[in-house]
């Protein structure tokens, strides 16, 4: 079913009601059957004259009042030739200009997955590695990367972002979130004076995507904004070689029959085909370099669950790197000679999952062919507790005031994707 | 004998401990000589006022009963808390008013000099100016520019009557994070500098006196109590000071405005809630001193409104008054960070810059703490003024058309990097 919502799809239920007399159709606020006293009165039954057919009724219209013995005239509906738009009421969808007969299986940033990674890596024709690439974590080990004083300038930042900067005693997720990446992001551009060319990236948030791509018959589209996009003038190296790109023709897919590569998307029959990066054409800095994924709800069932975290990032990933090797390269299905790299982290300001997506061909229709890659490391923790407020069992402080099972490891990951391309 | 009584004095109970530090303190000069213990000789208990008496006395030693145990206080968390603990009626102070002429209440309010213009520079300059890439700069704010103004394809319209400050909002944010990055290789404190975004900065504190006009404590003379809730667009921390601009004791010629009426006048309103004090992060923070802040102001007082009100003169107050109550707001919770309060004066100057625009418009202020003896009681015999520097508001850019900044100002760009390029003195 369409796109259809309350008042229209009571019309398209009860066309009758529309267009006969001046009480057409009920009042949104009522209930279908009506709420007695809210009722408007039902229009009056139509004389006998009319069911006759043949026989022209005389009725009091001309003379402008009622006369007993002549029959009541039945006026056309009055059109007021406007709309006001508190009271617009939408087209049908069949008239709609972008109507089209396919169904549309869209993803958008609230979309949960049922298979997760599964569902993603199919959908978008995917391998997926455990673990980053060889070339991150070579990045991440490199002492020479190391800030200085980075365990201690990171414990700063922890708790800056988890306890100090708000006068409550507890701060919410939705407050600590965004803070705390904020902070990695600062201290990781901090690295400016080691590597010049990190200054020519910026940074976009409410950008909005869309591309659209068909899998073997359905039709697929990723939509909408999500987070941040840190964008960048140069292009990011390729990852994999050319033999591994290759080797993945022997890989298949894995399906879940007897669930529909299509379940918990979307589906909508009005939509727009266009393919947009979300930025005008001669942006200066059009390469996506990462997308930033902050999972900030105070409430554990309004956040993404880790799995489904993943399935987001890669879809949002590759509707980028998909969008941006259509703007490169032309909108005809091929093998990349470049393949297209971008990459993604995604936090709910403790636990961080780690994607790069390597886009290889754009030809998605048939699951034959070369595939995509994808690198995911997940479920990295950056600490495993945050202590507000000192725990005291019998006058004796048990636990102080701040975090506990930090690991720096994390963080190292987190810096190395964002150097990754420009040292 | 003497000693027995003083100790049968303190076995009586804590309440009588200011006795015997009065006592020793009275007695300590009138015992002469070297080699004479510290016993105290006095044979009678000091004749001090009462603690409960309905008297001006009694209120006196009360006062000086609290003073002293804000001297006492171990920790800056303990001094602020009972600082801050009493809630009575406070007038809440806007730093981003409507109030016409709101500049000159906020200087008598936190008693500040205004100079126009900015500080002078520094007698000798401790290094040679370094070599800046002004066209890299020029290129990132353009970019910064570009790409709010044209480049990003938004969804949603902005909201009504914000769609200025839609755009302003995250170009402030690009600019500021851009500037840090590309400066940060000739500011070694930028670099490991914090950047707040929207976070909130509180102040709470007490000015001048009134009578109470009616209720039951009508007659009764009441200190008047201010608090600036504020929420500066970005802010920056740095872990050590910035150099003063000018010394401590410095008189300036200018005198502070003072206003007649009551502050309700302004208007100005007041409620009763908790009183803070915040600079941004809390007490444990080890960056617990300002740098530059930078104020967005909302399109309730953009410049079209402003004239179409036939309040042109006001555009500059607006500016003003906001970076005159903000930057005290911050230097002041700044000073308490460290101990220092109206009875305690600060015994060094905490300096602060600010940046207040509204989109296009940029003007630069420098501020200086130099008390908070702000008091009637404190204020009686204190010579210092805060002094706020400030100057007018430049566009920095004409229009945008298209894909082009059209009328970019490099002198705008460069007071801004010149502010941000500040540092403390132990890194000069």
């Amino acid at each position: 079913m369409a796109l259809a919502s309350g008042p229209a799809r009571r019309a398209l239920v009860r066309p009758g009601r529309l267009g006969l007399g001046d009480c057409a159709a009920p009042r949104r606020g009522a209930y279908e059957w009506g709420v007695r006293s809210t009722r408007k009165p039902e229009p009056r039954p139509l004389d006998r004259v009319y069911e006759i057919p043949g026989l022209e009724p005389i009725t009091y219209a001309g003379k402008m009042h009622f006369m007993p013995g002549l029959a009541r005239p039945v006026f056309p509906p009055w059109d007021p030739g406007w709309t006001h738009p508190k009271f617009r009421r939408p087209t049908p969808v069949h008239e709609q200009p972008l109507y089209k007969d396919q169904a549309c299986y869209v993803f958008h940033q609230r979309c949960r997955l049922l298979e997760g990674v599964k569902q993603a890596l199919w959908l978008t024709k995917a391998k997926l590695i455990e673990g980053l690439p060889e070339k991150v974590l070579s990045l991440a080990a490199d002492p020479e990367n190391y800030i200085e004083n980075q365990d201690e300038r990171l414990l700063n930042v922890i708790s800056h972002a988890r306890l100090w900067h708000s006068t409550e005693d507890t701060p919410k997720r939705e407050v600590y979130c965004p803070v705390i990446v904020d902070s990695l992001i600062q201290l990781c551009r901090s690295q400016i004076l080691k590597h010049p060319s990190l200054a020519r990236r910026m940074c976009a948030k409410n950008y909005t995507l869309s591309t659209t791509w068909s899998r073997e018959s359905f039709l697929l589209q990723v939509r909408g904004s999500s987070g941040a996009r840190l964008n960048t003038k140069d292009p990011l190296p390729t990852v994999a070689s050319k033999e591994e790109v290759e080797a993945t023709e022997n890989h298949v897919l894995e399906t879940f029959y007897p669930i529909a590569p299509t379940v918990d998307l979307q589906e909508c029959s009005v939509y727009d085909v266009e393919d947009s990066t979300g930025f005008q054409e001669g942006y200066p800095y059009p390469y996506p370099h990462t997308l930033y994924f902050l999972e900030s709800a105070n409430l554990r069932p309004h956040r993404f669950q880790p799995d489904q975290l993943r399935a987001k990032m890669i879809l949002f990933a590759f509707g980028n790197a998909l969008a941006q090797a259509r703007r490169l390269y032309g909108n005809d299905t091929k093998v990349l000679e470049r393949p297209v790299v971008v990459q993604s982290v995604g936090t709910d300001g403790r636990v961080f999952q780690f994607l790069v997506l390597q886009l290889n061909t754009t030809e998605l229709a048939s699951n034959k062919g070369v595939k995509n890659l994808v690198w995911v490391d997940s479920d990295q923790l950056l600490y495993q507790h945050f202590w507000c407020r000192p725990v005291i069992k019998k006058k004796v402080v048990v636990e102080p005031v701040g975090p506990t099972g930090f690991q720096p490891e994390t963080f190292r990951k987190f810096l190395a994707l964002y150097l990754h391309g420009a040292v | 004998m003497a000693a027995a009584r003083c100790c049968r004095l303190v076995l009586r109970g804590p309440g009588l401990s200011l006795h015997t530090a009065a006592e020793a303190a009275v007695t300590a000069p009138e015992v002469a000589g070297p080699d004479v213990t510290a016993a105290p000789v006095a044979r009678y208990p000091p004749i001090v006022a009462s603690l409960t008496a309905k008297s001006k006395a009694a209120r006196q030693r009360r006062v000086e009963r609290w003073q002293a145990t804000v001297h006492k206080a171990l920790s800056v968390d303990e001094k602020l808390r009972i600082l801050t603990k009493m809630q009575f009626m406070k007038y809440v102070v806007y730093p981003q008013t409507f109030a016409l002429n709101a500049d000159r209440w906020y200087q008598s309010f936190t008693k500040t000099a205004f100079l126009s213009g900015l500080p002078p520079p520094p007698a000798e300059p401790a290094e040679p100016a370094p070599a800046l890439d002004l066209a890299a700069l020029r290129a990132a704010a353009c970019d910064c520019l570009l790409q709010e103004h044209f480049y990003l394809r938004r969804k949603r319209r902005p909201p009504l009557y914000q769609d200025r400050e839609a755009i302003a909002s995250p170009f402030l944010d690009q600019l500021v994070a851009t500037l840090m990055g590309l400066l940060s290789a000739h500011n070694p404190a930028l670099a490991t500098a914090t950047l707040d975004c929207k976070r909130p900065v509180h102040f709470y504190w007490l000015r001048g006196e009134e009578i109470i006009p009616r209720g039951h404590r009508k007659g009764r003379v009441d200190a008047l109590r201010y608090q600036i809730n504020d929420k500066p667009h970005n802010q920056i921390r740095i872990s050590k000071q910035l150099p003063e601009f000018v010394p401590l004791d410095y008189s300036i010629p200018v005198e502070i405005p003072v206003i007649t009426c009551k502050p309700d006048k302004l208007p100005l309103f007041k409620r009763q809630y908790e009183n803070t004090i915040f600079i941004g992060s809390k007490t444990a923070d080890p960056y617990c001193y300002g740098h530059t802040q930078f104020h967005l102001l909302p399109d309730k007082l953009k410049r079209e409104r402003l004239l179409k009100q036939n309040c042109a003169d006001q555009i500059e107050v607006v500016f003003r008054a906001n970076a005159i109550a903000s930057l005290f707001a911050w230097t002041g919770a700044q000073a308490l960070y460290q101990g220092f309060w109206s009875e305690a004066d600060v015994t060094r100057p905490f300096v602060s810059q600010g940046v207040i625009t509204d989109g296009k418009y940029f003007s630069f202020f420098c501020y200086q703490l130099n008390t908070l003896a702000l008091t009637a009681q404190a204020d009686q015999n204190n010579p210092r003024k805060n002094i706020c520097w400030g100057t007018q508001s430049k566009p920095l850019y004409e229009t945008v058309e298209d894909h082009n900044v059209k009328g970019f100002d490099d002198d705008v760009l460069l007071q801004l990097v010149h502010f941000l390029l500040n540092r403390p003195k132990e890194d000069q």
